[in-house]
């Protein structure tokens, strides 16, 4: 059994880390067209007595592109795994503060969690296919979730895999292993499997890392393309591809207790041309970090 | 530094843009000097020599575009490549009056000037003052003296009336040199659109210094004569 808790306190042994004023950076405003899809409240995540991340507040837009940025240990991926509670796998974590997911509270007490991840679905930095057809690889969260009938499953797998711009390549060998695709191709294949359940948030953990340029810029127009029906979070150490990528940015930085914060969050053009903190700025000008 | 090769070619730049305005500097410097002296034969190496002003130019936009390309600048870096470009084409153009000024020169061969050519000079001095200026404070990225010195284009716009009034009178008392009279008016207002365009390269730096882009406003002669 894990150990984790879920509590809106931190643990009363746990000393509270004084976090500098910056932490809490404003969430840029919104363009009126895009509510609200996910938003923290004073998030924290600690492992054992070790707080990783603290005092997250971000409302992040539906069918927009966020992006997180930031240097290595900053929080940015602990952050995102918080959205579809990836964290309660790691025994020992406690998360204190809020995710809400729309108007709920992802981490309140009986929330189902399989239905949580059905809604917010993940991508990983390596693309990792089951060892299955490329067919079953699509299928296998709506089998997960009850959907049988042949018909409808065929009509899923066509679906997201057209949504995925890997039908055309594949259509052709839908019962070939999904291992014989290109690395490019399989994590195609692995957004296709996400799209399958019809999620409304899919986060990516550096999802292009592992791809050579012409498959990383084929993930990022299908990023563009997606976001027009879903919600999209996406944490890169690429600048430039959150540059290219993303509608907002996120800026976490570590401080000295290596506890990762959010610096600055704002318009990804903003950020990108005339960030508001100055180590943001040197972090996307390259001096630090 | 983890960033020393960009900021070296960002230094080698800024060298570069210093470099330019100096030639556009002396080009202005020795048009008007030209004109007071008559020198046609200086007007015309000061008119060809601005080809080279122009290369420059176009040397400098090459390597901003080669640099953007290899280096990605972000965020002030970014703004300090786009405020060049900016820069360098508002210098070639300060070059471009220089030209003209000596090419009036030359028109003028001989031929006796109605009024006096002293306040020529003196606006001359003003203006390249303010543009020597200028470029100090774009290369520091200093917003307060970018703020503070097109203020000083009145001066510039006092002597241009002055002169744009003496032109104008020289004409009705004096008939027979219109043309010369008018050269000289085109001359005046190619040291006041010089001074103007410093106004462009402070703009420029405030934008670098703070990512804002705004007009500075000052007094334009072509609208209020």
């Amino acid at each position: 059994m894990n150990s984790h808790q879920i509590s809106s306190q931190p643990p009363a042994e746990k000393k509270h880390v004084p976090i500098p004023a910056v932490s809490r950076a404003q969430t840029p405003e919104t363009d009126g067209q895009h509510p609200i899809k996910v938003k923290t409240q004073d998030l924290g995540l600690y492992y054992g007595k070790f707080q990783a991340v603290g005092n997250i507040n971000m409302a992040i837009q539906a069918n927009q592109v966020t992006a997180m940025i930031g240097p290595s240990g900053c929080g940015k991926s602990t952050v995102l795994r918080c959205f579809n509670r990836m964290n309660d796998l790691i025994p020992g974590t406690n998360i204190v503060g809020q995710v809400m997911l729309d108007a709920e509270d992802i981490y309140a007490p009986g929330n189902d969690v399989v239905d949580i991840r059905r809604r917010v679905g993940m991508v990983f930095q390596r693309p990792n296919p089951f060892p299955k057809s490329i067919y079953d690889n699509v299928a296998y969260g709506p089998k997960l979730y009850g959907v049988n009938r042949r018909s409808t499953l065929d009509e899923i797998v066509e679906r997201s895999l057209h949504q995925a711009a890997l039908w055309d390549e594949v259509k052709d060998k839908l019962r070939e292993s999904a291992v014989s695709l290109s690395g490019g191709q399989q994590q195609r294949l692995c957004i296709a499997r996400a799209l399958a359940v019809e999620p409304e948030v899919i986060l990516m953990d550096e999802p292009a890392s592992a791809l050579d340029p012409l498959a990383t810029y084929r993930i990022e127009e299908l990023v563009r393309e997606l976001v027009k029906d879903v919600t999209i979070i996406i944490v890169t150490h690429n600048m430039q591809q959150a540059a290219r990528v993303s509608d907002y940015t996120a800026f976490f930085m570590v401080n000295e207790h290596r506890m990762g914060y959010l610096v600055e969050y704002d318009r990804t053009t903003q950020i990108f041309t005339n960030p508001k903190n100055k180590q943001t700025e040197d972090y996307i000008s390259g001096r630090f970090g | 530094m983890p960033r020393e090769t960009l900021d070296r070619q960002i230094h080698h730049l800024q060298d570069e843009v210093l470099l330019l305005g100096s030639m556009v500097e002396q080009a202005v410097i020795a048009a008007v000097d030209a004109l007071v002296r008559r020198d046609a034969l200086t007007s015309r190496r000061i008119y060809h020599d601005d080809q080279l002003v122009n290369e420059k130019r176009y040397a400098i936009e090459n390597a901003i575009l080669i640099l953007i390309a290899t280096q990605q600048p972000m965020a002030r870096d970014l703004r300090m490549m786009a405020a060049i470009l900016e820069v360098i084409t508002e210098l070639e153009r300060m070059g471009d009056y220089a030209k003209g000024i000596a090419k009036i020169t030359i028109n003028l061969g001989d031929k006796p000037v109605p009024i006096s050519l002293r306040e020529f000079s003196t606006m001359t001095d003003l203006a390249v003052s303010m543009m020597h200026r200028a470029l100090g404070a774009f290369i520091d990225e200093n917003a307060q003296l970018a703020h503070e010195i097109p203020a000083e284009d009145d001066q510039v716009d006092a002597l241009y009336n002055q002169i744009h009034r003496e032109t104008v009178a020289s004409m009705i008392s004096n008939p027979e040199s219109v043309d010369e009279a008018n050269q000289l008016m085109w001359v005046a207002h190619n040291i006041e659109r010089f001074a103007d365009r410093v106004t462009n390269i402070c703009e420029r730096t405030v934008f670098i210094a703070t990512g804002e882009l705004m007009e500075m406003d000052t007094d334009d002669e072509e609208e209020t004569e």
